[in-house]
């Protein structure tokens, strides 16, 4: 009586896809079993003997359904965490051109789910280049000293400074001492340009000798400025950083930061960026943070798309919690980062497609895995991706939360290629851009963003350049869009 | 069996967007899948236009002729044209064995009915029209009288041909140019 196995992919085994018949079955056994008999020369012993397993579970109707709901139900994370999954199109024109296909995923903590608290081991990093004196410092020192407040003795925090050079000014320790903390952070003054690199790096030094699994290390640096020069070496820290386990947040304060370069600098590591429009945000920004890091769920969350042959992930968006365009790695990879109790993490993804053969494929595996601490251990969920290409192809309705997430992203993304475009002085279609998002913002009911986007237009148009306010409000603005559809 | 290409143009602003795109990348126009997302039915096209390339044995003649089958499932009532230049295969699409079958009978209730996934091929020579089984399980009959495998028979318009128990209906249009 053959028993089935669900942790084995039976079908890889066979060779096979997840679609196969039993005609399909059939014929590929026979072609695996004469190619790996022990009698042959050429013979695979091993290889016969799974090609025999999977064999007698598939060609079992009965085992083979029940084969096939548990994969399935693997795949999905029938435990404490869950993926699911929308795509735009299940059926699709056989064509030689390539076509789009769209997929919605979402990787859900079940509700409740929180793990023991984990310590936390935190390197602050505060810029104090002339720039910061007066409010934005002394608010920046506040929720530092917040920050201290809401700690536990058993965690760690590291407090480093940066201006033309950067200082420790609390070496990384338990969060005991807090009155000599206190007036540590209290003696800092504003003096100097903004060297973001110097000042990242040290921070990491300071708590890259604390990682551990059941500790969260995590770096937040904040800034009010430009660093000239030194951003390939930031980049590349960060990257080494996000590597070792340790995430990257940053805030930036006021309008004259650059945020192209604290997005990137944060994705390094699945973090984010964030924008503080007034000092005496600082603080509540800052507390929230620190209470999402003691609150994960999952770490280091990262998702794979395994594609067919033929098909491309042109783009990834983070959805959820905020809109974002998501770097891809060059084995098709995307780091995500942590998810906080309480959340989800959803992800788009822009697929191109290019298959003029009719008939079921599968053309693409998505694959998520994060450390899950509530649970401690290491969660995998996947989910294949199957079109029906068919020549009596016939357009069916797009599921509503699907398209409600793609209008959205395509505001947001609007946006994102206006910035784009500018850079390389392209004003017109800038212009063209910002007008389109404009007029989908004012459609569905952000009216105070679609203001700003029409603020601009008018800038650009009048030849003058947009406002680092403007262009804040709009990037960070059209991020929490998808506020609404979690 | 594959269609060529069809961009998806933005009725609002004119960009070219791939086909399935939901909303324009240049403005963000909704672009509800429509008008050039609609397949054109192949092989069984209305116009009879043949889908792919003319058989050509050389002759001429032959070259300037058409001949167009018309098969009518009798239990779906589905009609296809088929243009007969080049050899139809009867049965039921199995992408994974690579099995394309022009006339595909899946969604007539193909497997139901004893359709085998390569049935039958149906052909033309010198304007006739020939039915050959290819050992299928359940048969192929041609007007009611089961046919030898590997055989070919010829059939002529208003006969009747039967797949397993699919019963179908034909009709032949020549555009007979020939001598």
């Amino acid at each position: 009586m053959p028993t089935l196995d669900a942790t084995k992919d039976y079908y890889r085994v066979l060779e096979l896809t997840v679609v196969a018949d039993q005609d399909a079955i059939r014929d590929a056994r026979r072609d695996l079993a004469q190619r790996y008999h022990p009698d042959t020369g050429h013979g695979d012993t091993e290889r016969f003997r799974q090609v025999q397993e999977a064999y007698e579970v598939l060609s079992d109707p009965l085992l083979k359904r029940a084969y096939d709901r548990q994969r399935e139900q693997r795949g999905a994370g029938a435990g404490p965490v869950t993926l699911t999954l929308l795509q735009s199109r299940d059926e699709m024109p056989p064509m030689e051109s390539q076509q789009m296909l769209y997929l919605f995923a979402e990787i859900r903590p079940q509700e409740g789910l929180r793990g023991p608290r984990k310590r936390l081991n935190i390197g602050l990093v505060i810029d104090r280049s002339t720039s910061m004196q007066g409010e934005r410092l002394h608010n920046v020192k506040l929720a530092a000293v917040d920050l201290l407040e809401s700690l536990q003795p058993d965690d760690r925090l590291a407090v480093v400074t940066f201006s033309d050079r950067a200082e420790v000014v609390v070496a990384s320790q338990f969060a005991r001492n807090r009155r000599a903390l206190r007036s540590a952070i209290a003696s800092i003054v504003a003096d100097g340009g903004t060297e973001i690199y110097q000042g990242l790096a040290i921070g990491i030094e300071q708590v890259a000798p604390y990682l551990s699994d059941d500790t969260v290390t995590h770096v937040i640096l904040l800034t009010d400025g430009r660093t000239y020069g030194d951003e390939e070496l930031a980049l590349s820290a960060a990257t080494r950083a996000g590597a070792d386990g340790i995430g990257i947040s940053a805030f930036g304060i006021g309008e004259d930061w650059n945020d192209l370069f604290l997005d990137s600098l944060a994705h390094r590591s699945g973090g984010t960026s964030h924008y503080i429009d007034t000092p005496s945000k600082v603080q509540r920004v800052l507390r929230a943070q620190v209470r999402g890091l003691s609150n994960l769920v999952l770490k280091g969350l990262s998702a794979r798309v395994g594609a067919a042959p033929g098909v491309e992930v042109q783009a990834a968006y983070r959805v959820l919690p905020n809109m974002e365009l998501l770097p891809i790695k060059a084995d098709n990879s995307i780091d995500l980062g942590n998810v906080l109790a309480g959340e989800s993490c959803a992800i788009a993804l822009e697929l191109v497609v290019r298959d003029a053969e009719a008939g079921l494929h599968r053309v693409a595996r998505l694959a998520a895995e994060a450390n899950s601490i509530a649970s401690a251990r290491h969660v995998e969920l996947w989910r294949d991706i199957e079109v029906t290409f068919t020549s009596d192809y016939q357009a069916k309705p797009v599921a509503p939360r699907l398209l409600n997430v793609l209008a959205r992203l395509s505001v947001f993304s609007l946006q994102e290629q206006a910035w784009r475009v500018l850079e390389s002085g392209d004003t017109r279609q800038a212009t063209h851009y910002l007008e389109s998002a404009a007029t989908h913002l004012f459609d569905l009911g952000y009216r105070d963003l679609g203001r700003a986007a029409m603020l601009e237009v008018d800038r650009l148009s009048h030849g003058s350049d947009p406002s680092d306010k403007g262009r804040k409000k709009l990037r960070y603005g059209t991020r929490a869009l998808s506020m609404s559809i979690s | 069996m594959a269609q060529k290409s069809g961009k998806v143009t933005c009725p609002s602003c004119g960009a070219d967007n791939l086909p399935g795109t939901l909303f324009c990348v240049q403005c963000g126009t909704y672009l509800p899948s429509g008008g050039p997302l609609r397949t054109e039915p192949l092989p069984e096209q209305e116009d009879g236009r043949p889908a792919r390339p003319r058989y050509d044995n050389g002759d001429p003649a032959e070259r300037a002729r058409t001949i167009n089958i018309e098969v009518s499932v009798l239990d779906s009532g589905r009609k296809m044209l088929l243009s007969a230049d080049r050899e139809i295969l009867v049965g039921r699409l199995d992408a994974a064995h690579g099995i394309f079958p022009e006339l595909d009978m899946t969604t007539d209730d193909g497997l139901e009915q004893g359709v085998s996934r390569r049935h039958a091929r149906i052909y033309t020579r010198d304007g006739t029209c020939f039915v050959e089984d290819l050992d299928s399980t359940n048969g192929t009959f041609l007007n009611g009288e089961r046919i030898t495998p590997y055989l070919p028979y010829a059939f002529h318009d208003g006969d009747a041909l039967t797949f397993g128990t699919m019963q179908l209906q034909v009709r032949v249009f020549d555009t007979g140019e020939s001598v």
